[in-house]
């Protein structure tokens, strides 16, 4: 057994179709420990139990015409909110955000989680899967 | 944390868990023999098991029992597994097991896993001694890599221009080739962060593995093996990369766990 890093190379993490909505860090989790770490059957064959796993899609980001559309809209939005005149509405939404990213953090912190942040931001660390377009906008 | 270390050594192998056919054994990670789980260190299953150890001459396995007739890998499974692990990488070397590690029973991990291969496992475990992974995750804010890049590229601007207030439809070529060109612009932007990344973090010495990313606003995502009791400077150091790319890259540290990146056998089979 060689301490040495495995490679990056294994195509991607875990992750996306579990049976229900990843909460903030169980898609770090997937991402470590379904395909990384020992591998028992390196080790043991007779005694082996397979036993049935929940299927979890493995997630492989590949560009695809669906990513390059979502791109494009978000250049495109991006260019509508910039003509917009700065007002109310930014201010309102600073309030808005600032109170949920403090909610955010508290509940991260309740869960016991062990993400040190950077900046005062959580990241919401919700991993969708290749189609899903959610995004905080 | 969920081990505790002990002076105390080779117990055996217990009789905690004797199991009949429609039960088995899982395994989480294999610790040095003084590793004793605390007692409300709970594993896999609903509800979920109690953890003990199965020794063996100088290494022991950290294990519960789980019943055969249930599948496995539920949020819970998935977060009882990790988070055994790493409460213990805070206490003593583990070598984690990939999820889902199951045998007959017992005897089995033993017999088979530990005995064998006791050499083997004793010096990976010497060489992870206060050591510890963490993983840095980076994501582009959005808005701000857009601009950076409708910014830097002409094309990308000119496309911009094209698609202004035009429908989807009317406009789908140039859609698709300037998302084509983001695309690109952010898979070479990463791996330029990627660099800066790894070169901040020179001064810990220590191991990466480069991650695939996870999403396609990825900035960086990587493991590191490094010596535990640098994690405060660990995080002195993203926070000055991060207060760098304020408002481009939000950046997280993951961590300490067990060193699922860097642990590798070569052949199976192959004992110790």
């Amino acid at each position: 057994m060689t301490i040495q890093p495995a490679g990056g190379g294994g195509g991607g993490g875990g992750g996306g179709g579990m049976a229900r909505p990843n909460s903030s860090g169980l898609a770090d989790v997937i991402d470590t420990i379904l395909d990384k770490g020992l591998v028992i059957d390196a080790f043991v064959r007779v005694s082996l139990v397979g036993i049935e796993l929940l299927t979890i899609d493995a997630r492989v980001v590949v560009a695809s015409v669906d990513t390059y559309l979502r791109f494009a809209e978000a250049v495109n939005r991006l260019e509508i909110s910039d003509n917009e005149p700065k007002g109310l509405p930014d201010l309102v939404g600073d309030i808005t955000s600032g109170g949920a990213r403090h909610k955010t953090k508290g509940a991260i912190e309740a869960a016991g989680e062990k993400v040190s942040e950077f900046l005062g931001e959580v990241q919401q660390q919700r991993e969708a899967a290749p189609r899903s377009r959610r995004r905080e906008d | 944390m969920s081990t505790d270390r002990t002076e105390q050594n080779g117990n055996g192998t217990g009789s905690d868990a004797g199991t009949g056919s429609d039960a088995a054994v899982y395994v989480y990670g294999i610790v040095p023999s003084d590793v004793e789980p605390e007692d409300h260190a709970r594993g896999v299953g609903e509800p979920p098991a109690e953890i003990s150890v199965v020794r063996s001459g100088r290494v022991a396995a950290l294990v519960s029992e789980i019943p055969l007739d249930r599948p496995l890998g539920t949020p819970d499974d998935l977060t009882a597994h990790a988070e055994l692990l790493d409460g213990t990488v805070t206490v003593a070397p583990v070598l984690p097991l990939r999820f889902g590690a199951v045998l007959t029973d017992r005897d089995a991990v033993a017999s088979e896993l530990l005995e064998g291969h006791e050499e083997e496992l004793v010096s990976a475990l010497e060489q992870l001694d206060g050591l510890a992974q963490f993983v840095v995750k980076g994501r582009y804010v959005e808005r701000t890599i857009l601009q950076e890049i409708l910014d830097e590229n002409t094309d990308a601007a000119q496309l911009r221009e094209q698609i202004r207030g035009q429908s989807e439809d009317a406009t789908r070529e140039a859609r698709m080739a300037l998302g084509e060109i983001i695309n690109a612009t952010i898979e070479s932007k990463r791996a330029e962060d990627t660099r800066r990344t790894v070169e901040a973090l020179e001064s810990f010495d220590p191991m990466v593995n480069e991650r695939p990313p996870t999403h396609e606003q990825d900035a960086v995502h990587i493991a590191v093996l490094m010596k535990l009791d640098e994690q405060d400077r660990l995080e002195d150091a993203l926070r000055e990369l991060a207060q760098e790319w304020e408002n481009r890259v939000d950046l997280n540290l993951l961590g300490p766990m067990a060193a699922y990146d860097f642990i590798t056998k070569s052949d199976p089979g192959e004992g110790g």
